[in-house]
């Protein structure tokens, strides 16, 4: 077994070496993970919504509350003008949320741990915000970078930190996924690794721990994703409403 | 009689136990809103510098623009965690 706890985040191809270009575009386990994390949330859904029954049964209703948590984020952090892009905002919460849990499975692979993974989410958000709001707005959508009330003299400085402050938020949201997901699952491995080195003896302790902090990685799974999603939805309420 | 007094108990208790998971899923949201204060500050600074970094490069005037924007990304990054800050409070 390996010692080093780093290397649960290695990314190893599966299968036959595809190379197109430059680019290798082989199928590995990160990818299989991300196959399994949508072909679960379909299963589930396709499962849930199968009887519609009035009373629902378990997976009904656990669906239904799903739906029914991020319809109510969405409601209260970027109003009703949100409503179309409800679609991409389950999927997206849903995707972060059963990787991080899928991760949270002993010899599994975490899918949220890598920082491309999170900044391709993150910036494909970004992107998509910014278009949101420049086909809402136009090209008044720049006032966001101009907050009222500021002296003429100071606009120069003021805009460049506004810009800065809005690049900056594809990088914030996906440093903290990635951040926290992988500290987390490697501190679970050095405990992990504690207790088979310090033995039956002295491997109670950290064995607790261990405990604990499974305990802990699944809130933090749970709060990742909820933080990823209402993020944006803050940002599309920006992007929608304006106003400074 | 009685079993309606009795359901009507049932139904407190109930009611009693949504309310105190309702106020527990509050506390985990704000935990979350906690979280996001620290990568707000460090995001900015790193943005404004790589940008810095490259306007150098571009024009060849290291490390002016590198130092002018770490100072504006800090600046940046302090606002941000204001208002994220007044944002939490406003909840």
């Amino acid at each position: 077994m390996a010692t080093n706890p780093m290397s649960q985040f290695e990314v190893h191809s599966i299968g036959p070496k595809i190379q197109i270009g430059n680019f290798d575009l082989s199928f590995t386990n990160s990818s299989l993970f991300m196959v399994l994390t949508v072909s679960i949330i379909s299963l589930f859904f396709i499962g849930a919504t199968q009887k519609k029954s009035l009373v629902p049964d378990k997976i009904q209703l656990i669906a239904e509350m799903a739906f029914e948590f991020v319809s109510k984020m969405i409601s209260e952090t970027a109003g009703k003008d949100a409503r179309p892009y409800f679609p991409f905002i389950l999927s997206l919460f849903l995707f972060v949320l059963v990787a991080n849990l899928l991760g949270m499975l002993p010899y599994s692979f975490t899918v949220t741990s890598h920082i491309i993974v999170t900044f391709a989410l993150a910036f494909f958000i970004f992107i998509g915000v910014t278009i949101v709001g420049f086909a809402k707005h136009g090209i008044s959508y720049l006032k966001l970078f101009v907050p009222s009330g500021v002296p003429v003299f100071l606009l120069p400085l003021i805009i460049v930190i506004e810009l800065i402050s809005y690049l900056s938020r594809p990088v914030s949201l996906s440093v903290r996924l990635f951040a926290n997901m992988m500290a987390g699952h490697t501190m679970l491995k050095v405990f992990g690794s504690f207790v088979v080195s310090l033995g039956i003896l002295g491997g109670w302790l950290p064995l607790g721990f261990a405990v604990a902090l499974t305990g802990l990685e699944l809130l933090v799974a749970f709060i990742q994703a909820y933080v990823f999603a209402i993020l944006t939805c803050i940002y599309l309420n920006d992007a929608l409403n304006l106003h400074h | 009689m009685n079993d309606i007094k009795d359901l009507e108990k049932k139904i407190k208790k109930l009611s009693l136990k949504t309310k105190k998971e309702e106020s527990s899923s509050k506390s985990s949201s704000s935990l979350g809103m906690a979280m996001k204060l620290s990568s707000e500050m460090v995001a900015a600074v790193f943005v404004a510098s790589l940008i810095g970094y490259y306007i150098d490069k571009l024009f060849k005037t290291q490390p002016f623009f590198l130092i002018f924007l770490f100072f504006l990304g800090s600046v940046a990054g302090i606002i941000n965690v204001v208002r994220s800050s007044k944002m939490i409070n406003k909840d």
